[in-house]
């Protein structure tokens, strides 16, 4: 149905798409699975159309049903696209906060595509209606959309702003917008990247529901392998604007042929086995948390903002002893954040008592881009905490050099070489701040660390290298570990025991084996079902 | 990477105009062609020529010269009354933004009042008080421009107090004014710049006001703004003695207008 031949697109001198093959049937699910900056999304977005002027394609071409739609050296045909756009072409993006107009309810957001494209849905040769008709025709139409995606209140969805819905119910509104015209492609960039795992489940069933009631071709873009092989009937790896190996799901995940491919489907986090050795765990305990509830205010602390408390974690009671990894699971909004800030000491609204025997937690965050000073070189970022703690205890203080020498000792432990030493954070790729992160936290040997996601916002090869790193380093500083994910998986290849909290209240904590085998809560049952 | 093609025209404009201002200005201090206030009944009112580049005023005093002078006074008091509400605006701004809470309200409130007035006018009622005067007018004119630093300075301070990398810092147990000014400023500093440009035009064009309406800078020393004042009464006989000058300022606030763009554009 869609045909990419020997397609190359390139940014100024960079060529982002290397002569691309690939072609999608009727009724076919087609993933494109790679890293970021893989060429990915530039191919969905050249077959969508939506390439910006910036980009020039300079070979092949893309035809849908045997209609040239793109083709090098061909001034892009933009009333063919706006024609096709929405009504045969449709595209669901990965962030739906910013995808919908936020000044403009659902309702009306979705009847735009009616209004813009009458001919797919009205029969052209029926007599003219009067405006109010057509438009009660459309509401109609929107509202069983509404339903068909599975929001529960198609009336209140309708008259409702983008912000007055959570992430789940944008994605449905996103999606009703993708398909209500029945168009035969639907192109999913990311679709559940920026949703919770039970969420990502809910809309991968209904995308996969949609495919089979109204039989259109689906190109699905993701990084995720384990999505990809859940949803797709055929997926393509790419990797540096190349197409590395495509195939039948089934065969492509049983055998690759690549070892790229290989190397992708074993970074992804899997239940078999942990990472690092058998862990010595000492009796002693280095935090001990008991009843604890913490409150945060949702006006501020402006005395003209009047504002009531909210309980976001209550009643919490639990220990980590040292050299212990304790995983903590649990989606977004369910207290995590604010249980370890309290924890930190970072809340002071709190109830109940957290106790910590070591100097100084540190946190490892998730977004390696803003958890590092973007005007400070990687050499000042390490020895700042050593400056910090010299000035708070006098017997700690070092001399220029040795703690110059000791940030680069810290450097080449978490991996990197030392002519980083003078770069900014701007200089750094993901994995590689995420690494000088990992280094800041570590390098006053704070006891005790909480790392709040810090592989989610990595590539999965670079994920599975920066827990390698972590598992090393907390054995041999013989850290104790709060590890905050919503990945299942990974907890399991990190832990020695998990807590799974839901709605600000921990649910269960057992040993890791234990709450695999045998979860004593529905919850955590789901959450290992979905994963 | 690509090749930037946009050259950054707007600073390398604006750095020359500036520059060329500056030495001009400074060189007035030192060496002027003609003395400022040696008067000369026979010089009155030539027009420009080689021997008098501007030509000569109602005294018989050599215009260029005079510009000289004035565009010395002039930018020092500019540059003066930037830096008093400049550095008032990183102290109060980056301790209010930060902390929040009831002095940031207070400072807050206390800013839209001195808003709330034309800054010129406010200006004038507190050098009524004050008395008239270089002093009095670099600190009149210095209070009435701080509100808008402290205004930028602290929502740049908010932007940052809750970034990840400060949190971190507060984790290490970094002091709170290592955290303001050797963490959190350097980040702002690009803001900071640009807002500065703004300001100091701003401060050029309010003391050639107030030396226009005769509160300034008090003859016979030489300001663009008390030029501007005396040539008004000789603009048919003698149009180039009000046109050097205000080209003076033209010149002046072009530049450092460019100058602030070109920094705004400056990549990351």
């Amino acid at each position: 149905m869609i045909k990419v031949e020997d397609l190359t697109v390139a940014f100024g001198g960079l060529k982002a798409v290397k002569q691309v093959s690939l072609e999608i049937g009727d009724g076919e699910i087609f993933g494109v699975v790679g890293e970021s900056g893989s060429g990915k999304s530039v191919t969905a977005l050249a077959i969508m159309g939506l390439l910006n002027e910036e980009a020039s394609v300079l070979s092949g071409r893309i035809t849908m049903d045997g209609v040239t739609l793109l083709e090098a050296g061909r001034k892009r045909d933009k009333a063919l696209y706006r024609k096709l756009q929405g009504s045969r072409m449709s595209m669901v993006f990965q962030e739906p906060m910013t995808s919908l107009n936020p000044t403009r309810r659902a309702g009306a957001q979705v009847e735009e595509v009616l209004r813009l494209h009458p001919e797919a849905w009205r029969d052209p040769a029926a007599p003219r209606e009067r405006a109010g008709a057509v438009r009660r025709q459309m509401r109609e139409k929107v509202l069983e959309m509404f339903s068909a995606v599975g929001l529960r209140e198609p009336e209140k969805v309708y008259n409702s702003y983008p912000h007055q819905l959570s992430g789940g119910m944008r994605q449905r509104v996103m999606i009703a917008m993708a398909v209500i015209l029945n168009p035969q492609l639907i192109v999913c960039d990311e679709p559940t990247t920026a949703l919770d795992v039970t969420v990502q489940n809910q809309i991968i069933g209904l995308l996969k529901r949609i495919n089979e009631r109204q039989k259109n071709s689906m190109l699905f873009i993701t990084h995720d392998l384990n999505l990809a092989r859940r949803i797709c009937d055929r997926v393509a790896v790419m990797k540096d604007g190349r197409v590395v190996e495509t195939g039948r799901t089934g065969e492509l995940f049983a055998a690759p042929r690549e070892a790229y491919t290989r190397n992708l489907i074993e970074a992804v986090p899997t239940r078999m086995g942990r990472i690092g050795g058998e862990r010595r765990i000492a009796a002693e305990k280095i935090l001990e948390v008991k009843d604890l509830s913490v409150y945060y205010s949702d006006g501020s602390s402006r005395p003209f903002a009047g504002g009531g408390k909210q309980c976001a974690v209550s009643h919490a009671t639990f220990d980590i002893r040292r050299g212990e990894v304790l995983g903590l699971v649990g989606e977004s909004g369910c207290g995590k954040t604010s249980l370890s800030k309290a924890v930190l000491g970072m809340n002071r609204d709190i109830e109940g008592s957290v106790v910590h025997r070591t100097v100084r937690p540190q946190m490892i965050f998730q977004d390696p881009y803003s958890s590092l000073n973007p005007s400070r070189t990687v050499g000042w970022l390490l020895q700042e905490p050593l400056i910090a703690r010299g000035r708070l205890d006098a017997s700690q203080a070092m001399s220029r050099a040795d703690r110059e020498a000791a940030a680069r000792d810290m450097l080449r432990r978490v991996g990197m070489e030392e002519t980083y030493f003078d770069r900014k954070p701007s200089q750094l790729s993901g994995g590689q701040r995420q690494r000088v992160s990992i280094a800041q936290a570590l390098i006053t040997g704070p006891g005790l660390v909480i790392a709040d996601e810090p592989v989610s916002a990595l590539d999965v090869t670079m994920q599975r290298q920066i827990l390698e790193l972590m598992r090393a380093l907390q054995e041999e500083m013989e850290l104790s570990c709060l590890f905050i994910s919503h990945d299942i998986n990974v907890i399991y290849q990190m832990s020695d025991r998990i807590m799974v909290m839901k709605e600000g209240r921990i649910l269960e904590i057992g040993e890791r084996e234990e709450i695999f085998r045998d979860p004593k809560e529905e919850y955590t049952k789901q959450l290992l079902a979905e994963s | 990477m690509r090749a930037r093609k946009s050259r950054n025209n707007y600073l390398t404009v604006g750095l020359i105009m500036t520059t060329a201002a500056v030495c001009l200005a400074v060189l007035g201090v030192f060496w002027t062609p003609y003395s400022t206030t040696a008067m000369s009944a026979a010089e009155k009112f030539c027009a420009p020529s080689l021997r008098h580049l501007f030509g000569t005023d109602n005294y018989g005093r050599d215009i260029f010269s005079r510009v000289m002078k004035g565009m010395g006074t002039t930018t020092l008091i500019g540059s003066l009354v930037v830096l008093l509400s400049g550095s008032a605006g990183i102290l109060i701004g980056a301790l209010t933004g930060y902390c929040g809470g009831w002095i940031d309200e207070a400072v807050m409130r206390l800013t839209d009042a001195v808003n709330g007035f034309p800054s010129i006018l406010l200006a004038l009622v507190m050098i009524t008080i004050l008395g008239s005067g270089r002093q009095n007018l670099i600190l009149s004119l210095g209070i009435v421009f701080a509100p808008s630093f402290i205004r930028i300075v602290r929502s740049e301070f908010i932007r940052l107090r809750d970034a990840d990398y400060i949190s971190r810092a507060r984790m290490m147990g970094v002091g709170r004014g290592r955290i303001l000014f050797v963490h959190i400023l350097p980040n702002i500093l690009s803001t900071f710049w640009v807002s500065v440009m703004i300001g100091f035009n701003n401060a050029i064009l309010a003391e050639s006001g107030m030396s226009y309406l005769g509160i300034g800078v008090k003859p016979p020393d030489a300001s663009l703004g008390n030029m501007l004042s005396d040539a008004q009464g000789y603009l048919e006989m003698a149009p180039w003695y009000a046109l050097a000058p205000g080209l003076a300022i033209v010149w002046i606030v072009l530049g450092i207008s460019l100058f602030g763009e070109g920094i705004r554009r400056i990549p990351g």
